[in-house]
């Protein structure tokens, strides 16, 4: 199986590579893993607390290629947006984006888990209130 | 290979006509060796598919049936029994080392039962995405860190021996958890051995998430181990 041109520049230069203060309120850190290859990923964002907007995004996975370029990407499009359009982002765009092929659908499932996750942790820390229409979403 | 449980359908003796079950490897009216069955692993040895099998009598019937399946005992038989001989063989090693290994025997009967194990249900059916615990998440996080610290000081010809330490002792607890996810596996065997549906089914889910979680395990300990020996 070979790798889409995407997929190869995002895991030859990962943009958003490293780490953000994991005490600080205003970031948030998502850690969420595929038990069926090992794969772990941690994507971080930091909201500004006034407009929240994510200013900064920052990710470390431990995977295939796939999986690099895919939580690569997923901090490439949340930066800038809001906390809630940010949640908007469906793995479904990240396949079509990569051009991920089958056996690798479940590396943008884990990206789109760690955006949850991330944003997540960010409102349990700043009381925000989970949106009914948020938390359905996430069932999906 | 993977069949539906209790397959066996009769077919009839190339040699002497009488009916048999599909799943035996010799006819039991003529005794002339029969083409691989289509059985599953557990009929190939003539017993009941359960996960707590009595292994003494399964290595006795494999070394049974690997001298009656020896290919010098056919070196003047008809040219399909010599192909069936070598073909029967490699099916009884297939089925042998399945099946004697506890966690391939769970794996491979859970998947006769209709389990979904491994790589090839991730992605569609994620209704409960990261299944593995949190807790077991940050250590796999920050082991994975070490090992990558680890790795980069090797290439720079560096050893780093407080590193070391600290990535053997994580390897033994690792390893310390693959023995408990044994553990609870075989805690399970019973229930699903009994037959009841209900609690049949409940042990084969609970048993499909610890080979989840087992196969993480042994993905990293496989990493470390890579790691320490390079």
């Amino acid at each position: 199986m070979a790798y889409s041109d995407k997929v190869i520049d995002h895991y030859n230069n990962p943009r958003n590579v490293g780490q953000l203060d994991k005490a600080s309120t205003e970031v948030g850190t998502g850690l969420v893993g595929a038990p069926e290859c090992g794969d772990v990923m941690r994507l971080q964002i930091r909201v500004n607390p006034e407009t929240q907007v994510i200013e900064e995004a920052k990710f470390k996975t431990f995977g295939c290629g796939s999986a690099i370029a895919s939580s690569s990407l997923a901090t490439e499009w949340i930066k800038g947006r809001t906390v809630e359009d940010a949640l908007a982002i469906k793995n479904t765009d990240i396949v079509k984006e990569l051009s991920l092929p089958p056996v690798k659908i479940h590396c943008s499932v884990l990206a789109e888990d760690a955006i949850r996750a991330a944003i997540g942790d960010w409102k349990k820390k700043n009381g925000v209130a989970e949106p009914a229409t948020a938390t359905a979403a996430a069932a999906h | 290979m993977l069949k539906v449980l209790d397959s066996a359908v009769p077919v009839a003796c190339w040699s002497c006509s009488v009916a048999h079950n599909d799943a035996t490897l010799f006819c039991p009216h003529c005794s002339k060796i029969q083409p691989p069955p289509g059985g599953d692993y557990f009929s190939v040895f003539g017993i009941v598919p359960r996960l707590d099998i009595d292994l003494g009598e399964l290595e006795h019937e494999f070394h049974k049936l690997s001298r009656k399946l020896h290919p010098d005992r056919f070196a003047r038989a008809k040219e399909n029994e010599k192909q069936w001989s070598l073909a029967d063989t490699a099916l009884l090693n297939d089925a042998y080392r399945t099946l004697k290994d506890p966690i391939h025997r769970t794996a491979y009967l859970l998947k006769l039962n209709g389990a979904e194990i491994g790589e090839e249900h991730s992605g569609k059916d994620r209704k409960d995405p990261s299944r593995v615990p949190a807790d077991l998440l940050e250590e796999v996080f920050d082991l994975n860190m070490q090992l990558e610290e680890m790795r980069m000081a090797r290439k720079m010809g560096e050893a780093d021996l407080e590193l070391q330490t600290s990535l053997e002792k994580a390897k033994r607890k690792f390893d310390g958890l693959l023995d408990d996810v044994d553990q609870d596996l075989r805690a399970q065997w019973q229930a699903w051995d009994a037959g009841d549906t209900a609690k049949r089914a409940a042990a084969q889910k609970t048993m499909v998430s610890l080979l989840d979680r087992r196969r993480y395990l042994s993905n990293l300990v496989r990493d470390v181990t890579e790691t320490l020996g390079a």
